[in-house]
């Protein structure tokens, strides 16, 4: 471990932080827009699907860790992915939902 | 003599990043607890879209867009003070851990005023055997004044969304407080600070979840 020799540098967290606070303006701002139902849902989480990409990558180190955490967390978010869309799919076609 | 030095060594042998892997797997089911609680919402929401956009108007888009930078900030100082104790800067981190815990506070009392403005409104969940002696709220008592089925599902799922991560919220910041007093003692240090690192992990979970509560609940309206 040579984790002594790291020195204390904020910037790279106050980055990604600013980052995280400028999409969330943004995204209370586009909710203001008049632009249907689907479409403000879409633009909703995209936005917070990239600020939880930005959280998990770089707040959570998963730049810094080995490529089997990033395949765990990717198979995690598939799974959860997967999970939705058969339940979702399902819902749609029992018109009763 | 050497050969039970070996031993013992390795009897003390600590993986790290097992530890940290074997963490991300517990944090993976918290993604489906909150995974499921999210296919509930989205299956209701499609059944109920009007409801819920009525329901949904009656949330404070500035307290929630408030409590979200809160989170956002104390995500930041928790990743500022694991930075601080890996650089050798105990003190920094102790205080960094402090702040972040503060801020988890100050996200649980905008919560709770929150919740007590719709307590006050009887928009509070109800357990049927209230309701059956009569003494539930009449807008969730089946009658007249019953708010429509959407509305009520809207607000079931927001007391239980929201409660659940203010649970984790709880959690994590009593954590904090333990590891907070394991840094002051010294067995948290810039050499073994993976307790510090694993309770960070939990908290950006927590806020990755309301990450994707906020604009469920305060921005699709």
């Amino acid at each position: 471990m040579n984790t002594k020799e790291q020195s204390f540098n904020p910037r790279g967290p106050i980055i990604v932080f600013s980052a995280l606070i400028f999409l969330t303006i943004a995204t209370v701002l586009l909710s203001g827009l008049d632009i249907g139902n689907t479409g403000a849902l879409l633009i909703a989480m995209s936005v917070a699907a990239m600020k939880a990409g930005l959280v998990l990558y770089f707040f959570m180190h998963l730049n810094h860790e080995p490529l089997i955490f990033k395949l765990f967390v990717t198979l995690a978010f598939v799974t959860l992915a997967t999970l939705f869309l058969l339940t979702f799919s399902d819902y749609a076609f029992r018109g009763i939902a | 003599m050497s050969e039970q030095a070996v031993t013992v060594e390795a009897f003390h042998h600590h993986d790290e990043d097992g530890t940290r892997l074997g963490f991300w797997l517990f944090l993976f089911t918290e993604l489906l607890l909150f995974g499921a609680f999210f296919i509930v919402y989205g299956v209701y929401r499609s059944a109920h879209l009007n409801d819920f956009k009525i329901a949904a108007e009656s949330l404070n888009t500035g307290i929630g867009t408030t409590n979200t930078i809160i989170l956002l900030a104390s995500s930041l100082t928790m990743v500022l003070s694991l930075n601080a104790i890996k650089a050798g800067r105990v003190k920094l981190a102790k205080s960094m851990l402090l702040i972040t815990m503060a801020l988890g506070t100050t996200f649980l009392i905008i919560k709770g005023f929150e919740w007590n403005a719709k307590f006050a409104h009887h928009l509070f969940l109800q357990t049927s055997a209230a309701i059956a002696e009569g003494k539930g709220s009449p807008l969730l008592t089946p009658g007249p004044e019953m708010l429509p089925d959407g509305q009520v599902l809207f607000y079931g799922l927001y007391f239980i969304m929201t409660g659940t991560h203010a649970l984790h919220i709880i959690i994590g910041a009593v954590w904090m407080g333990i590891v907070y007093f394991w840094i002051a003692k010294g067995s948290i240090n810039p050499d073994n600070a993976g307790v510090l690192e694993r309770c960070g992990l939990y908290w950006h979970l927590v806020d990755v979840i309301w990450i994707f509560l906020f604009p469920l609940y305060y921005l699709v309206a």
